[in-house]
């Protein structure tokens, strides 16, 4: 029921071009989890084995603050809310 | 901009508005700051909203006031196994008339009207202003900055009321900077649309009646449950997942979710919904032992940036533990603004006030209960263990029946052994 490829289909967001979370790659090659890939309840995080490296969209970003809490490597070069206005804009939930 | 305060208020939702509120009808000059459009664009729950004291002292007629849902009537708990289910459902006519003991309501509708009734008792309500943390003086909380634009506001006092990550606390030093996902649920949640009608006939309810369902077993193993609540032409339809447990299962939140809706005697309770948002947010399930430090000097901590939520129990609380605390924290700042002194001294009358209420005493009454809930076996052996119970008992097939209580004993033996039995009872016992 819960497709979350079409997750802008349904829930609102006003986007801001400037991501409001930005990632150190290396910390996310050196990982040795990844929980963030799995544990993220709108799959903004994908781990490319290929490439080995990780991807991070943050357009359909919850802001729930599950990555935040779960990741130990110290990914994150900057993790903050997105600025006035801007991201998830819940209409009723 | 007007750019100082008596006091300033982090985050509109019922903790922040909430003491606005009561600020601003002490006439103190409080700033209300939100980073959402509105209040309450970013905020989302299950979806019941407990009986509120606090509110219910301010409004006294607060059901015909506030933009509510449905009242709550009927409260079921199911065990779970895939196809079978066993539900304890308890219903009253006494939630039927007011006072009301819980309703269902939408966040973006609730936090905007109760921060809105802040704003008309003479909050200054600032919306799209994203604090980045706090401003120190002489080593007091003087203030917090806002992220881009608007700069800094100055308040000899701060209430971070900012949700579960609280940044305003950890910028203040009063939370650990790192969280333990042992201690956070995540919650999952889809809107999905249903005529009324069509509610009431699956739920059993007339006029503006709500039930709330919420079901042990549902979650695949991994540590959570589910939940069903009727909105007025809607159902909220969620999970919450014990944080820890779910990054170790190795499962996503939404595909445990599709399968718990995807149950047989879920399905067709949502069968034919529309599925209307989807949306997320952390829980800070720690409690007690999760709570920050609860002041600083120039600074308070209520709502969820203080862990007061409590997912243990029967009920799952956070909103009207969120506004007594708000209410609390504002009564300690007008305490402390008669005496002129800011200093966390003169500010732990807040933890006073929050002692005396229901607030902090259930949660050190429950502060054991998390560990009821990491017995794993109440996720898949207990609800097959109950389900399969009741099977036997009913089920007529030519076989002699056994004394029930004796093939109650002997099967739970077999399923999850004595000592695991005697251990699972006492914790049950000494927790909650």
């Amino acid at each position: 029921m819960i497709n979350v490829d079409d997750l802008l289909d349904y829930t609102s967001f006003t986007v801001d071009r400037e991501a409001h979370i930005v990632l150190d790659p290396a910390h996310c090659a050196a990982c040795s989890h990844r929980y963030c890939t799995t544990t993220c309840p709108a799959r903004c995080y994908a781990w490319s084995e290929k490439d080995r490296k990780m991807s991070f969209v943050h357009d359909g970003c919850l802001e729930c603050g599950t990555c935040y809490a779960v990741c130990d490597s110290h990914a994150f070069a900057r993790w903050r809310y997105p600025r006035g206005g801007f991201g998830v804009s819940y209409r009723m939930t | 901009m007007k750019r100082s305060f008596e006091a300033i208020v982090v985050g509109a939702g019922p903790a922040g508005a909430t003491a606005a509120l009561t600020l601003a009808r002490a006439g103190v000059d409080v700033a209300l700051v939100e980073r959402g459009a509105h209040p309450g664009e970013k905020n989302m729950f299950g979806g019941v909203l407990h009986r509120m004291p606090a509110l219910e002292r301010v409004f006294p007629d607060f059901w015909d006031r506030a933009p509510l849902q449905r009242h709550l009537v009927k409260k079921v708990l199911t065990f779970m196994t895939p196809g079978r289910s066993l539900n304890l459902e308890y219903e009253t006519e006494s939630f039927d008339r007011a006072p009301y003991n819980g309703y269902t309501v939408f966040r973006p509708h609730f936090d905007r009207w109760l921060a809105g009734e802040a704003a008309r008792a003479g909050a200054t309500l600032l919306t799209r202003c994203t604090v980045e943390g706090v401003v120190r003086e002489g080593g007091k909380v003087a203030g917090i900055t806002v992220l881009r634009g608007a700069g800094e506001l100055r308040a000899p006092v701060v209430i971070a009321a900012d949700g579960v990550l609280s940044f305003t606390a950890a910028s203040a030093g009063l939370r650990r900077p790192r969280f333990d996902p042992g201690q956070l649920g995540l919650g999952v949640k889809a809107l999905l649309e249903l005529p009324k009608e069509v509610i009431d006939d699956r739920f059993g309810l007339v006029r503006d009646q709500g039930a709330s369902r919420e079901f042990v077993g549902s979650s695949s193993g991994v540590r959570g449950g589910g939940f069903l609540y009727t909105n007025y032409d809607s159902l909220s339809a969620g999970m919450v997942l014990h944080l820890d447990s779910l990054r170790r299962s190795g499962r996503t939140p939404y595909d445990l979710f599709n399968a718990f809706l995807a149950q047989p005697q879920v399905a067709k309770l949502v069968r034919g919904a529309r599925l209307l948002e989807y949306s997320a947010h952390l829980i800070p399930e720690g409690g007690y032992r999760m709570m920050p430090e609860l002041c600083g000097d120039g600074i308070l901590v209520a709502g969820d940036a203080a862990a007061f939520c409590y997912a243990k129990g029967p009920n799952l609380e956070g909103i009207n533990l969120a506004a007594q605390s708000g209410a609390c924290a504002a009564e300690a700042v007008l305490e402390a603004r008669q005496a002129g002194d800011w200093s966390a001294r003169r500010l732990a009358g807040y933890r006073r006030r929050l002692e005396a209420t229901f607030v902090l005493q259930d949660l050190r009454t429950f502060h054991r209960a998390g560990e009821l809930l990491e017995i794993d076996r109440l996720y898949g052996d207990y609800p097959e263990l109950i389900c399969d119970f009741m099977d036997r008992m009913y089920r007529i097939d030519g076989a002699p029946k056994q004394s029930l209580l004796k093939m109650g004993l002997a099967m739970a033996r077999k399923k999850v052994g004595t000592a695991n039995l005697v251990r699972d009872g006492w914790t049950t016992w000494s927790t909650i």
